[in-house]
């Protein structure tokens, strides 16, 4: 029986909001609620990094919140994971193309399993959360990297510019 | 030879029993929310797991702290188990809460410096009573020494059911259940003390919680302890009193558990300590 094997029965899991609209916190939550019950799966809700090996992230990444979002990646200890919680934190979601963020978290930290819906489901984040420890189960103690400073920004002509928008209908009404 | 093999045996397989008590407390919370819960061996899992991760420290002296903690408390539990001094139990059990104090103040998150002070005024409201329990076991008895409370006569229950009440008011303090879980308080403060250990170091700290729980229901069995069915009675009672109102009650600030204990509990026991006095004389 290898240490690693128990990995997968007792992950600890982080959560962290970057900026999103609170519907997928919810939800987060939602699943630790009777109904959904992930304790029975030995997940815990710990809220402290340096013990957790389960980051969710919500949200697109603010400009106020992504040094928070890479210190709380690298304070948690390796093997971990991460989850991309809603449709936000993967592309940015609603929010893309705002002047106030970039386009989801995988621009500064690794992301290992998306999950889609804007407010995903609980049974959606359960899935999620059960293929990310199939992930950590392979991981090893090696420190991982940042990608940040490998991948080029979201151009601004890739999105919707609002503003542009915003102005067109100005001038139309 | 036959009456040390049971605390020898106990001693050595503390952290296994408090484990089964923690997984066997998650179920119970878990059911009396209506949920399912993790398994029984839940706490063992984890401890596991933590085993394999990649050691972070904050600093040498810290992660040291945690696990002298770890240590002293079961020295602690040894002597209360061997049937040593009561006064002697209860300061051993005060010096490894102080040194999980210091392990607190050593660093510079202020979540665990938080902790610490929290966890030194919990020490204030629970040690008083502790004390007054013990002084009138010795009023009782005639000796401070564990052992002597299983040669007395009669169950300690019955004769200061007073100190029995005194200690169900401060165990959750002790164990840190709520409503007077202000030293940990996962919501709040993410932990206090045990918030900056990580992986193995954090095991320290987690274990230390499992012998915590040996330690308390071993003072509770004590009420009931030349009486084996008694004591075990007492212990099932306890168990399911602290998990209900553990489940059951919201978390108070720390001045009003200061004052809780201090208003309250403490003059039961102190009242008990009288009447011990006035009974005997
Ligand atoms: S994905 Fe939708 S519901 Fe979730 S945080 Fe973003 S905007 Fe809110």
């Amino acid at each position: 029986m290898k240490l690693s094997s128990f990995r997968k029965k007792s992950p600890w899991i982080l959560h962290y909001n970057a900026g999103g609209c609170n519907g997928c916190d919810i939800e987060i939550l939602a699943c630790l609620a009777p109904k959904y019950d992930i304790e029975r799966f030995g997940m815990i809700n710990t809220g402290n990094p340096k013990q957790s090996d389960i980051l969710l992230v919500t949200g697109p990444v603010t400009k106020r919140s992504r040094e928070r979002l890479v210190e709380i990646y690298a304070q948690m200890p390796e093997p971990k994971v991460v989850v991309s919680c809603g449709v936000c934190a993967c592309t940015g979601g609603v929010f893309r193309g705002m002047y106030n963020c970039e386009g989801g978290i995988d621009q500064y930290i690794p992301v290992d399993v998306y999950v889609c819906g804007c407010g995903t489901r609980p049974e959606q984040i359960i899935d999620g959360v059960i293929q990310a420890l199939a992930i950590l189960e392979k991981k090893t103690k090696e420190l991982e990297q940042s990608v940040r400073l490998k991948k080029e920004p979201v151009k601004e002509d890739t999105q919707l510019n609002r503003r542009n928008i915003a102005g067109e209908i100005i001038k139309t009404a | 030879m036959n009456g040390l093999l049971v605390p020898v045996l106990m001693i050595l397989f503390a952290p296994l029993i408090g484990g089964l008590v923690y997984g066997f407390e998650r179920i119970i919370k878990a059911r009396m929310q209506r949920r399912i819960g993790p398994p029984l061996l839940q706490p063992f899992y984890d401890f596991l797991k933590l085993a394999d991760k990649r050691k972070m420290i904050v600093h040498s002296t810290h992660a040291f702290l945690g696990i002298m903690h770890f240590v002293s408390l079961w020295f602690a539990l040894a002597v209360l188990l061997l049937g040593g001094d009561l006064i002697l139990v209860i300061f051993l059990h005060l010096l490894s809460t102080s040194l999980l104090i210091l392990a607190g103040y050593s660093t510079r998150s202020i979540f665990s410096h938080l902790g610490a002070n929290r966890t030194a005024i919990s020490i204030l409201a629970y040690e008083p009573v502790l004390i007054l329990i013990a002084v009138s076991v010795f009023m009782l008895t005639g000796s401070f020494e564990v052992a002597s409370i299983f040669s007395y006569s009669e169950p300690l229950l019955y004769k200061m059911p007073l100190a029995f009440i005194a200690l169900l008011l401060i165990l959750p303090i002790k164990l840190k259940k709520s409503p007077f879980d202000v030293a940990e308080a996962h919501q709040e403060i993410t932990g206090g003390v045990e918030l900056e250990f990580s992986g193995i170091f954090f095991e320290a700290i987690y274990t230390a919680k499992w012998l915590d729980y040996v330690f308390c229901y071993t003072l509770v069995y004590l009420f009931g302890a030349n009486n084996p069915l008694l004591g075990i009675g007492l212990v099932i009672f306890v168990f399911l009193y602290l998990n209900a109102l553990d489940n059951s009650s919201a978390r108070v600030n720390y001045k009003q558990m200061l004052r809780f204990s201090l208003i309250v509990a403490l003059p039961i026991a102190f009242i008990n300590l009288l009447l011990t006095i006035l009974h005997l004389s």
